[in-house]
């Protein structure tokens, strides 16, 4: 299923989501973060390509991938 | 997904807008059917924490947000305790915030309440409010932050709900402990029961929805999202809806309850409360409402907010509706948007190392 692709990732900043999306280019995307997700900062990135640990920084919080109607976490700070 | 969204905020704000008319119509001040700034001012004179009169009373529209909020994240378990992301600076923020709202005489969702009663100087206020959102996106995306906040117990996110119950008893068992103005807007007043049950709808829409008046500008401006203005747009829609059918609705700048028309410090008000927002991470009512889901942080700017309320009249820096700001409301003010930008630059320098 195509949304099975779909990753989100949260953040301790705004700054933080902006960089990751910068580094993660292609079809990422910022988004306000899920109501069914706890962050830090309103601000996500939404993305399809794979998710690589060496784009995340002091400020990336968690990645999760959309499993059917929920979030899975992926990768946790 | 997010047209869902968009849907439950736009319920949320005619919920909102339609019950500010029917609590200006029950009794409230015009245009002040919900006005957080107002009520924390009023509940402040009423705690004996400042001696204007003509504003004290333990507005129970506060009381049902919170409790409403409170009671909805308990029960969608979105109540997580946290704090420790630098609560001073957010109790300074808090007061600064106040401070410009009481020069505009409004918080955000007055300042919408007020255009949909036809108020154009709200219209002013919403300039400086866009452009004070505007300057916080700019520290936002430069890197501003206030840190990160941690999980803290149970206990600790119970604590400000708890102690809003233990007010709301105290006022309804021993009134004699509380203030109660018998002239001006704190003598303005819906019945309490009706007051409750609309702060109490209010607190578990806006709880559920993350309804938020800066939330929506700020979005626009950094994501281009459009989900949390529509919330902003319906609770304009209901009441110019609402002001229009019971013949409320008056077109102008001048004769506007509880308004002043001096232009420049509608603007810097609002400027301040927009930067002061966007640095808290919400508006005044998003301040309840994350204070009830447990935010220790926003219980302090929630604190913040109520010792600016009672300085800004111990100290006469608020408004009047008929002779506008005081001269040190308009020190207070211009003192408050520098120490905001201070703040805001060394947390951007800091959050970029």
């Amino acid at each position: 299923m195509e949304t099975d692709d779909i990753k989100i990732a949260t953040f301790h900043s705004h700054y933080g989501a902006m960089m990751f999306r910068r580094r993660m280019g292609g079809d990422a995307k910022l988004v306000p973060v899920p109501r069914s997700l706890s962050s830090s900062c309103g601000t996500a990135v939404v993305f399809t390509s794979c998710f690589d640990v060496t784009k995340t920084d002091e400020n990336t919080e968690a990645v999760y991938e959309r499993n059917s109607d929920e979030w899975r976490v992926i990768w946790k700070r | 997904m997010i047209s869902a969204d968009k849907g439950k905020l736009a319920l949320t704000g005619v919920l909102t807008g339609a019950a500010a008319v029917v609590l200006t119509l029950l009794g409230n001040p015009g245009n002040m059917g919900f006005c957080i700034a107002c009520f924390l001012r009023d509940t402040a004179g009423a705690l004996h924490l400042h001696t204007t009169a003509t504003v004290e009373y333990v507005r129970p529209e506060i009381i049902g947000i919170i409790l409403g909020a409170f009671a909805m994240s308990v029960m969608r378990r979105d109540f997580r305790p946290s704090g420790g992301s630098s609560p001073v600076l957010r109790f300074v923020i808090g007061f600064i915030v106040m401070i410009g709202a009481l020069v505009f005489l409004g918080c955000p969702l007055r300042m919408v309440l007020r255009l949909g009663g036809g108020d154009l100087n709200a219209l002013t206020g919403l300039l400086g409010f866009t452009a004070g959102i505007g300057a916080g996106c700019l520290f936002l995306s430069s890197g501003f932050t206030l840190g990160r906040a941690e999980r803290q117990s149970a206990l600790e996110g119970a604590a400000f709900p708890s102690l809003t119950i233990i007010v709301y008893v105290l006022f309804l068992a021993v009134p004699a402990l509380f203030l109660f103005s018998e002239s001006g807007p704190g003598s303005m007043h819906a019945p309490a029961a009706a007051s409750l049950l609309a702060g109490l709808l209010v607190g578990i829409a806006a709880e559920r929805t993350r309804l938020c008046m800066a939330g929506g500008i700020r979005d626009i401006f950094l994501i281009r999202d459009f989900t949390l203005i529509t919330g902003f747009a319906a609770i304009f829609a209901a009441s110019l809806a609402g002001n229009l059918l019971t013949g409320s609705f008056h077109l102008g700048f001048t004769g506007q309850p509880v308004s002043h028309p001096y232009h420049l410090w509608n603007f810097l008000g609002m400027f301040a409360v927009g930067l002061g927002s966007v640095m808290l991470g919400g508006c005044p009512l998003r301040q309840l409402i994350l204070a009830a889901e447990g935010s220790s942080d926003s219980v302090f700017a929630v604190f913040g907010m109520i010792a600016g309320a009672a300085a800004a009249h111990n100290f006469q820096l608020a408004s009047a509706a008929d002779k506008g700001p005081t001269v040190g409301g308009k020190i207070a003010l211009v003192a408050g948007i520098i120490i905001l930008a201070a703040i805001a630059s060394l947390q951007t320098y800091r959050g970029r190392k």
